[in-house]
């Protein structure tokens, strides 16, 4: 290894565990031949809870003391892997998500054949996801961010089925122009501050100077662009529901959980270099909160007409979307950690949701009627996911991340934002409580679970188990979260 | 001896009864055990008590800005007025284990009893406004579960739900005024809480003897502000012009009597009704201060020492008699505090709650024997019952003649000493005392009319001999024990327990005087005929209904309020929802129209498209902007 840059494996660990596990499961396949399918996944996620573990070490790290490597000599010491508390949860995050997603892979029926390129195509879109996280110059973060986005494209379209192909083309051409964005405002970056890296003086030195001003502006306005087909925001999003509702549960889940949190992840790289802007951030406001707005009422108003829990989650994704985006507005600090502490709880009860529906393989909201009676463990699950996304008592952690995700904007005063938040938790009620009526309601004759091979998806019912019991946890101690998210 | 010790003690044998109700026994040996151990000790605290002690649990509790420090005080009239109250309350508990022996509810009732005397007693002895409320309002709810406490029969439940409806509504003011009072000295205390809300009457002296204006005096001393003062005991006043049953809430306390006797006797002679007296004694030195407050409770005690003796006279049912006789009673006790001098204090009036308890509570438990031996309450059915034991008769005659305020025995006592305080009031034109005299020495009279009627029905008049079947020993030691106090319990003033002036013999005088006259009046028609027939015929009827009070709180209070309430369902259910059904089919025609949008199956057209429009719009408007 070169002299020139310090490297500490350790701290890279958590990146390198996923990429350790492709090179093992590539490995395994070719000596092992076609019996492959049978341990790669399990294999994978074992893998990737090896890396959330490591990545865990981070968040003990003070806050002022994060952990750096890829350091390089002269003349400021510059890092490329910076992972302070908050990045270290959402890299652990990341990974325990795409491990539920191999979860329900693992009970997806049939069993996907090529098991080894499944995962390892799940791995390395995890290798990315982790590494955009703790990114802090322009190349690293772009190389990250297409790294955690074109297996994606890859794993849609690995469901072979017709429509599937549809999502995955319209996935990747997605990708492509999103890719096209960020290459774009990342070259605009460059050139409005000088600096290859997102940093907060160079940024603040941009904006102070009108002309470089407004290279700044529309770089900022084209990277949200970008990550905004990655987050699923409006105007941004129509890739959402097609392509959850055509592929299989554990990819929807790994999309909706992995992805959305890497894409935050991103995000927060971005939006921690505009903290400190200095007078007339009005344009940088807008730019995040029009989208922001749109994404909260379209999402929540039409996830209100879904019957397809599926459809009904991924439209709920966009809006959650949305919701990342509403703390940001402030530019601030506190804004910072809300969206983070909102998409770590965001994307737990996501998990669940998806999780209890691959246990019960309900594909209407109907299949659901009289779960908790039927099965009081995963309709307890759904319960308190449910209440969480809607951010009802007793599912507290929804609550407390709503409050923390409209206090910034409050603060700031940026008040379009938050009415047009307000406006969403009151139709977002509605749009979970409507599942959460047919849950309670009386049950009807069990059809769903009447199917052969529903009843043995023990890897599911780890994964609603495990994210009820973080749910539950973080509702009754919810700063515990919080301060992993500061 | 703590005072933590007799509220507690009550509040414990409460509990116990709850847990063993199934068993009358037991029950009952819990609440008269306790009630006598209480009595106990009260009577040693009595005995101990020197000069005034502040009690605390512990730490002081701080709630946000308030300081709560949840004391209790004892000073000799504190401890008497709790002797007292335990008295009554063990009284009645050996009474009823004799009434309600084949009630199959009696386990719940003397638990409720025990309860409630330990409420009055946290009232007593509190010395923070926050544990006075508490006692308050448990009060209250004990008395909706005794006055309800034969609930198969509807009266009764009309009846406690009446009592619970209307000192619910004045404790609406009582806890305004204290919520007001403790906010204003920042704390419940009750010493801090006077300190803060007295005028400061060393420090204006001294101003105004130098010279400065009345204005820049109380400015310069900080003195708190009159007129808030004034709102803040108006309001007290109108809580304790509930529990009270003073006018305008008179009506709840004589329909009360639906209630077993031993109850009726418990929340009039030493609970309850009382303890608005109490409270109003605690807080007196900043009354004292407010001639608004004491010309508003000076008015209505007015108003209804001379109704209530008025309605009590013409009362077909004599235990309705002595309910009313009761409101006019605690109007006298509320005269002593709202028309005594600054200087004089509040104590006659708590004499005269002292003496009322004892010989209230002879006369009500007498009244339950004797109702029961006749078969009735009305005055026709109980002609001549007293002469259903020995003892009755005694206890009649030595009950109304406290009643009717004859010198000498304690009634008589206590009376002459509010009758002159208030004149040392109204001497002084400083509030309301001339108006509370004139209306005090009229229902001096009146009540000495209403009590010669009592005394003519129940003893005089002659019937073949009643009988109540067999009545243990206790009920009858309870009944002499009564009657000895209310002819000896003057001797109180004594012990200096409370701070009287001596009186003069001109208002021995002056009383018999008064009294003589009712007694006269009474016997017109003479000793054979009931004197509310002779006098008051056609006044019967509607005293009975207690002057229509009900229909006049039905057409004032209830139908306006359901009036109202009605139009805000209206406006709820046509105007407020439509806008939420509106809203309800806006978003979803909205969520309709997205998800048409989002029909199609390929969306790659439509990405090209808004990417396209992200750059223009982007460049375009940032060119624009710079």
């Amino acid at each position: 290894m070169s002299a020139l840059v310090s490297v500490d494996w350790l701290v890279l660990a958590p990146a390198l565990a996923p990429a350790a596990g492709v090179v093992l499961v590539l490995a395994g396949d070719a000596l092992a031949g076609g019996r492959a399918g049978r341990w790669a996944l399990p294999l994978a996620a074992v893998t990737l809870v090896v890396g959330a573990g490591l990545a865990l070490r981070g968040t003990v790290a003070g806050a002022d003391a994060p952990l750096r490597t890829l350091c390089l000599p002269a003349p400021d010491g510059a890092c490329l892997w910076t992972a302070g508390p908050r990045t270290s949860t959402l890299q652990a995050a990341v990974l325990l998500a795409a491990a539920a997603g191999l979860a329900l892979l693992h009970d997806g029926r049939p069993r996907p054949r090529d098991g080894a390129v499944t995962a390892t195509l799940l791995l390395a879109a995890t290798t990315g996801g982790v590494a955009v996280a703790a990114a802090r110059d322009l190349g690293t973060w772009l190389v990250a961010l297409e790294l955690a986005t074109v297996p994606a494209v890859a794993l849609v379209a690995l469901r072979g089925s017709r429509p599937a192909v549809h999502g995955a083309l319209s996935l990747l051409v997605t990708s492509l122009a999103s890719f096209a964005l960020l290459v774009l405002g990342a070259a605009l970056w460059l050139t409005a501050t000088g600096d290859a890296a997102f940093s907060r003086p160079s940024a603040a030195a941009a904006w102070a100077v009108p002309e470089q001003r407004a290279v700044l502006l529309l770089a900022v306005t084209v990277l949200v662009a970008g990550l905004g087909f990655k987050l699923s925001l409006v105007p941004f999003h129509a890739w959402t529901p097609q392509a959850y509702a055509t592929t299989d549960l554990g990819t929807a889940l790994f999309l909706a959980t992995a992805s959305k949190l890497s894409a935050v992840a991103a995000l927060l790289v971005v939006a921690g270099a505009l903290v400190d802007l200095g007078g007339a951030t009005t344009p940088v406001v807008l730019v995040l909160g029009l989208p922001a707005v749109a994404s909260l009422l379209l999402g929540t108003v039409v996830a209100l007409r879904q019957d397809d829990p599926v459809r009904l989650l991924a439209w709920s994704t966009i809006a959650q979307a949305g919701w990342v985006l509403v703390p940001l507005t402030a530019l601030s600090d506190a804004g910072a950690r809300a969206a983070a502490a909102y998409v770590l709880a965001y994307a737990a009860a996501s998990a669940v949701a998806f999780a209890v529906l691959s246990r019960t393989g309900a594909r209407t909201l109907e299949a659901t009627r009289g779960l908790l009676r039927r099965e009081p463990l995963a309709g307890g699950a759904l319960l308190i996911a449910l209440l969480v996304l809607a951010g009802l008592p007793p599912g507290v952690i929804g609550l407390v991340t709503k409050i923390l995700a409209l206090s910034a904007p409050v603060t700031a005063g940026v008040w379009p934002v938050a009415l047009a938040g307000v406006l969403a938790v009151v139709l977002g009620i509605a749009v979970y409580l409507r599942w959460v009526a047919v849950l309670l309601g009386a049950g009807t004759t069990p059809t769903a679970l009447e199917e052969p091979g529903t009843g043995r998806r023990r890897s599911s019912v780890v994964v609603l188990v495990l994210g009820g019991v973080v749910l539950v946890v973080t509702s009754a101690l919810p700063h515990v979260l919080l301060a992993s998210a500061s | 001896m703590t005072p933590w010790l007799v509220v507690g003690l009550p509040a414990l044998a409460a509990v116990l009864g709850v847990a063993v109700r199934r068993d009358d026994r037991l029950a009952g040996a819990v609440a008269v055990g306790a009630a006598a151990v209480t009595l106990l000790l009260a009577g040693i605290a009595w005995g101990l008590a020197g000069r005034p002690t502040t009690v605390s649990p512990g730490p002081r509790l701080r709630a946000g800005e308030l300081l709560v420090p949840l004391d209790l005080l004892s000073d000799p009239t504190r401890a008497a007025l709790a002797t007292v109250v335990v008295l009554v309350a063990l009284a009645v508990q050996v009474y009823s284990t004799w009434y309600l022996a084949t009630d199959d509810r009696y386990g719940q009732f003397a638990a409720t009893v025990s309860l409630f005397t330990s409420a009055m007693l946290l009232v007593v002895h509190s010395g923070d406004l926050l544990l006075t409320v508490v006692g308050w309002e448990v009060m209250g709810w004990c008395s909706y579960l005794l006055v309800g406490h034969w609930s198969r029969r509807p009266s009764a439940r009309r009846a406690a739900l009446k009592a619970f409806l209307v000192t619910r509504v004045a404790d609406i003011g009582f806890v305004l005024g204290v919520v007001g009072l403790a906010a204003g000295a920042g704390t419940t205390s009750l010493a801090a809480v006077l300190a803060a809300w007295d005028r400061p009457d060393a420090c204006v002296d001294a101003a105004l003897a130098d010279g400065s204006t009345v204005g820049a005096a109380l400015t310069a001393c900080e003195a708190p502000d009159a007129r808030v003062r004034a709102l803040l005991l108006v309001l007290l006043v109108i809580g304790v012009l509930g529990k009270s049953a003073q006018v305008p809430f008179q009506d709840w306390l004589a329909d009360a009597m639906e209630g077993p006797t031993p109850a009726s006797a418990l929340i009039h002679a030493a609970t309850m009704v009382a303890a608005g007296t109490v409270v109003l004694a605690s807080v007196y030195p900043v009354f004292a201060d407010s001639p608004t407050a004491r010309w508003f409770l000076g008015l209505a005690v007015s108003v209804t020492m001379l109704l209530g003796a008025l309605l009590a006279f013409a009362q077909s049912d004599l235990k309705r008699m002595l309910a009313w006789s009761t409101v006019s009673q605690v109007a006298v006790m509320l005269a002593g505090v709202a028309a005594a001098p600054a200087e004089a204090g509040p104590d006659a009036g708590l004499f005269h709650l002292w003496a009322h308890a004892l010989f209230k509570s002879l006369l009500f438990l007498a009244v339950g024997w004797a109702a029961l031996a006749a078969g009735g309450t009305l005055a026709v059915a109980l002609r001549g019952a007293a002469g259903a034991a020995p003892v009755l008769r005694v206890a009649f005659a030595a009950g109304f003649l406290s009643l009717a305020g004859v010198p000498l025995v304690v009634g008589g006592q206590s009376k002459e000493h509010v009758l002159a305080t208030v004149w040392d009031g109204a001497v002084a034109v400083d509030g309301p005392g001339l108006l509370v005299l004139v209306a005090l020495v009229l229902t001096s009279a009146v009540t000495a009319a209403y009590s010669t009627r009592g005394y003519l029905v129940l003893t005089v008049h002659t019937r073949q001999r009643p009988s109540a079947g067999r009545v243990p020993v206790a009920v009858t030691v309870v009944l002499w024990l009564l009657v000895g106090l209310s002819v000896l319990g003057g001797l109180v003033v004594v012990t200096g327990a409370f701070r009287l002036a001596p009186i003069s013999l001109l208002w021995l005088l002056l009383t018999t005087l008064v009294v003589g006259v009712g007694v006269a009046v009474a016997l017109r028609g003479g000793l054979d005929r009931d004197p509310a027939d002779v006098l008051a015929r056609r006044l019967v009827p509607v005293a009975d209904r207690g002057l229509g009070a009900d229909a006049l709180y039905r057409r004032l209070v209830a139908r306006p309020v359901l009036r109202l309430a009605r139009v805000v369902a209206f406006v709820d259910t046509e105007v407020v929802d439509a806008y939420v059904r509106g809203s309800a089919v806006a978003t979803r025609a909205t969520g309709w129209a997205g998800e048409r949008l989002h029909r199609g199956e390929r969306p790659s057209a439509g990405v090209g498209l808004v990417l396209g429009a992200v750059v223009v719009l982007g460049g375009l408007g940032v060119v624009l902007w710079s």
